[in-house]
This record gives structure tokens, sequence and C-alpha cells, in this order.
């Protein structure tokens, strides 16, 4: 049970992470892609 | 002509008394259980798409029940011809069946076992509605305001998360809590891989309990917003926000960038990230006949035999198992947890805010595309007719997906390892 409660906390904490990343990356892409996209016009 | 040949003719009614009391009642209850979900479906109040076809193979297979010769008996219970095991049985699918020989003999036998083998054990089904739904997301709605709409997916996934040490502590092992507790992520396909993956021997009643019980979010998550948030917080207007512009181009970046990264983390989710993104590319190519082609027939192929083949599996002797209670149980709690989980977020998002967010938003974080975002703007514009809050709760709502396909990683890549 104990490992059961641990192992959700941890699992849950990884996705935050990732989801959070995921989320920095949609940003930094979108910014990205725009500002190419006014370079190339 | 004797009694005894007669019988033989109607071998579903004699198979039924020749059967023990629980699965002649199992079966009886699963026939008329049937034919209330075509009635439901038909009525509108759980998905038609799925229920129908659904319903009808559950009272199809309890009532087309036969005696099965010694060889197919053999084949079927994987025991050797000669001990010549008479069983009960029928000639639409066998799914416990797994020695090469046997399968390859059954494929010429039960007529849906073909799709059941390739499409449906190896989750290929799963991944072909989720290539539909990765056509008909907009992500646009996800890069206008990436942090807040993964912030209100991510409390969405309570339900997920407070689900599986619950499962265990009612005495579920690790692999068979993780399936049941996907249920909170409120996504079919997804619930239907994890437990493919982690709890093959418990994948039957943990899909069915999962589809039936999100055919209910539309009719029940209406009255959690209710219970949870005041009228006055309901129709909260937000305040005008600038339309962010996202191009095609943009949408395609994130959505290969995306699949890369998401497989390169998680190669055992693998198939699901790309039949998701490989839905979302396809359409933000403006590649229109594949679109056509995957919105069309692909994913309505995909839900009616998805259906069809949820209701063959429902027969009494594959379903009738001591656990089926606990996980009524708990796939109603993970649902909960999620909706609660959801609006919990939405009531930080309109504290941080400074109050200009509307909380309900927070309930379209659970994936369940498009219903709950749906179901929030309904809600808001109940008691504020011009309150649109749909841009903001599509955002969340196609973020559920991600971070739920996120969950699913984890859990099919860590589960295995606890002991």
């Amino acid at each position: 049970m104990k490992t059961a409660i641990v192992s959700a906390f941890v699992m849950f904490g990884v996705a935050i992470v990732i989801s959070m990343a995921v989320a920095a990356l949609i940003k930094v892409l979108f910014l990205v892609v725009r500002r190419l996209n006014q370079e190339g016009k | 002509m004797h009694l005894h040949d007669l019988l033989n003719i109607f071998q579903g009614v004699t198979s039924l008394f020749d059967s023990s009391w629980p699965i002649l009642l199992g079966r009886i209850t699963l026939m008329l259980l049937g034919m209330v979900l075509v009635y439901l479906g038909k009525k509108g109040i759980l998905e038609p798409l799925l229920m129908i076809p659904m319903g009808i193979g559950m009272s199809a297979v309890n009532a087309g029940v036969l005696f099965l010769d010694p060889v197919t008996a053999a084949a079927v219970t994987e025991a050797p011809v000669a001990t010549g095991v008479a069983t009960h049985g029928t000639l639409m699918m066998a799914p416990l069946v797994q020695k090469t020989d046997n399968l390859m003999y059954i494929l010429q036998i039960d007529f849906l076992q073909p799709i059941y083998t390739f499409a449906f054990s190896n989750g290929l089904i799963a991944c072909l509605v989720f290539m539909g739904i990765g056509v008909l997301l907009d992500v646009g709605f996800v890069l206008a305001r990436p942090f807040l709409s993964m912030f209100l997916a991510l409390c969405a996934e309570l339900g997920t998360v407070a689900t599986f040490p619950i499962a265990v502590a009612m005495g579920l092992n690790y692999r068979e809590a993780a399936s049941i507790a996907m249920v909170g992520g409120a996504d079919g396909p997804m619930v239907l891989f994890t437990s493919l993956t982690l709890a093959k021997e418990l994948f039957v009643p943990i899909t069915v309990v999962a589809y039936l019980y999100l055919g209910l979010t539309y009719g029940g998550y209406p009255y959690l917003i209710r219970a949870l948030v005041p009228a006055k917080l309901r129709g909260l207007k937000m305040p005008p926000h600038p339309i962010v512009k996202v191009t095609s181009d943009e949408k395609l970046a994130f959505a290969v960038v995306g699949c890369t990264v998401l497989c390169l983390l998680f190669p055992s989710a693998a198939p699901l990230f790309l039949s998701l993104f490989v839905g979302v590319a396809v359409r933000e190519a403006g590649l229109s006949y594949f679109v056509a082609f995957i919105d069309g027939p692909v994913l309505y192929g995909a839900t009616m035999f998805l259906g069809l083949l949820l209701g063959v599996l429902c027969e009494a002797s594959t379903i009738l198992n001591p656990k089926v209670l606990i996980l009524l149980v708990l796939g109603i709690l993970a649902l909960l947890l999620s909706g609660i989980g959801g609006i919990i977020g939405g009531y930080l998002a309109y504290f941080f805010s400074g109050r200009k967010i509307n909380p309900v938003i927070g309930i379209a974080g659970v994936s369940c595309v498009p219903s709950t975002a749906k179901v929030a703007q309904k809600e808001v514009s109940k008691v504020t007719a011009d309150s649109i809050i749909l841009p903001e709760a599509l955002g969340a709502n196609i973020s559920g997906v991600i971070t739920t396909a996120i969950l699913t990683g984890i859990y099919v890549t860590i589960i295995p390892l606890l002991k």
C-alpha cells in the first residue's frame, strides 16, 4: 500500500514535469516557427 | 425423433439450462442488459455509435451459446483432444486462446476471431480510433495558451493518479490497479491500450466498464459542476482575450516535434502517440483525401467494430469475474475524482488569474473530447447566455488527451518495474 501511494506521487510528479516541458516546448516552437516565417517573408 | 435430438436443435436454450446457476443468471442478465444498452443508445442517453453495436453483440453472444464439438472444444480450452473436454462456446470469438495452433484453428471457425486477433488484441483498433481523434483535434487552442491548458488537464488527472493506490488497497495487483485507474483519464482507447498491456486477463471487464462510464460523463458531469460551482461563478464572463492566430505550419511543427519527443521518452506508448499525431499532421498538412479517409471510414469503422467486439467479449463465462464489482466501483470513483480535480484546477486558475478565468473550464481538462468542453460551455450558457468559454475549454480538453497519453506512457513503463 505504501509503495502504491509513493509510486502514485512519483508518477504524478513525472507527469507534471513532462506535461509542463511539453507546454514549454509548444511555446518555444511557436515562437521559433513564427520568427522563421517572418524572416522568410 | 427423440427428445434429445429435438433439444440438440435448440442448443442456445439447452446450453442455458445445462449451465451452472451463476452462468445461467449471468447470460440472461447480459442478454437483457444488451437490449437496455441499445435502447439507451437510441435515446441518446449513452453514446449510440458505441452502445448500439455493443448492446446487440452482448445480447447475441449470450444467446448464441452451443455445445462445441470435441476438436473445437479442445482448441478453445487449450486442452488435448484426447481428454474429450466438452464445453459450451460460441461461433463468434474465443478471446482467451493463446497457443498458435489453436489460434489458427479458431481463426477458421469463429467469424470475429480475425478482427479480434489482428486488430483488437494488439491495440490496433484503439490506435485507429486515436488517429481519428487526431484528425478532429485543432491543436491551435492548446498552442494559444499551453501552460493554462496543460495545468487544467493535469488537475483533471486526479482520478487517474488517486485511484491507483485505492485500487491496490481494495485488493487489486499493481497492473490491474493501474489499468482501472486509467478510466480517470476518460479516454477509451487509452484504457484499452493500458489494460491490454498490463492486465490482459482483466481487459474485457475493465474496457467495458470504461466505455459504459464514459458514455455517462455527458449526463453526470453537469450535476457535478452545479454541485461544486455556484451559479454566480458559473456565469462569470471572461474578459476578451487577444485572439492568437496559429498557422497550420506552427501546428504541424508541434505535431512532428511533440510526437518525436514523446516517443523518445515513452517508447512503450509510441503507437498511441504516433496515431494521435499522425492524425494532427495529416489535418494540418492539408491532405484532404487522407483527412476524409481517417475521419470517415477509419474512425467510424474502428468505432463500430470496437463496439461490436466489446459486446461480443461480454459473454457470461468470460466477464463473470469476482473482481468486476470492484472494477465498477473504482471506475466511477476514478471519473468522479477526475471531475473534482478538474474543477479544483478551474478554481486555482480563477484565483491566480485575479478572478478572471471561469472555474467551469476546469472540467474540460477531463479528456473526453469534445464532450466535456461542450458540457462546460452548456452549463455556463445556462447562467449567462453570452459568456463564451469554449476556446479555453477546448484547449484544456485537447491537453487532457496529451496528459492522459503521457500518464499511459508512465504507467506502462513504470508499473511493470514495481515489485
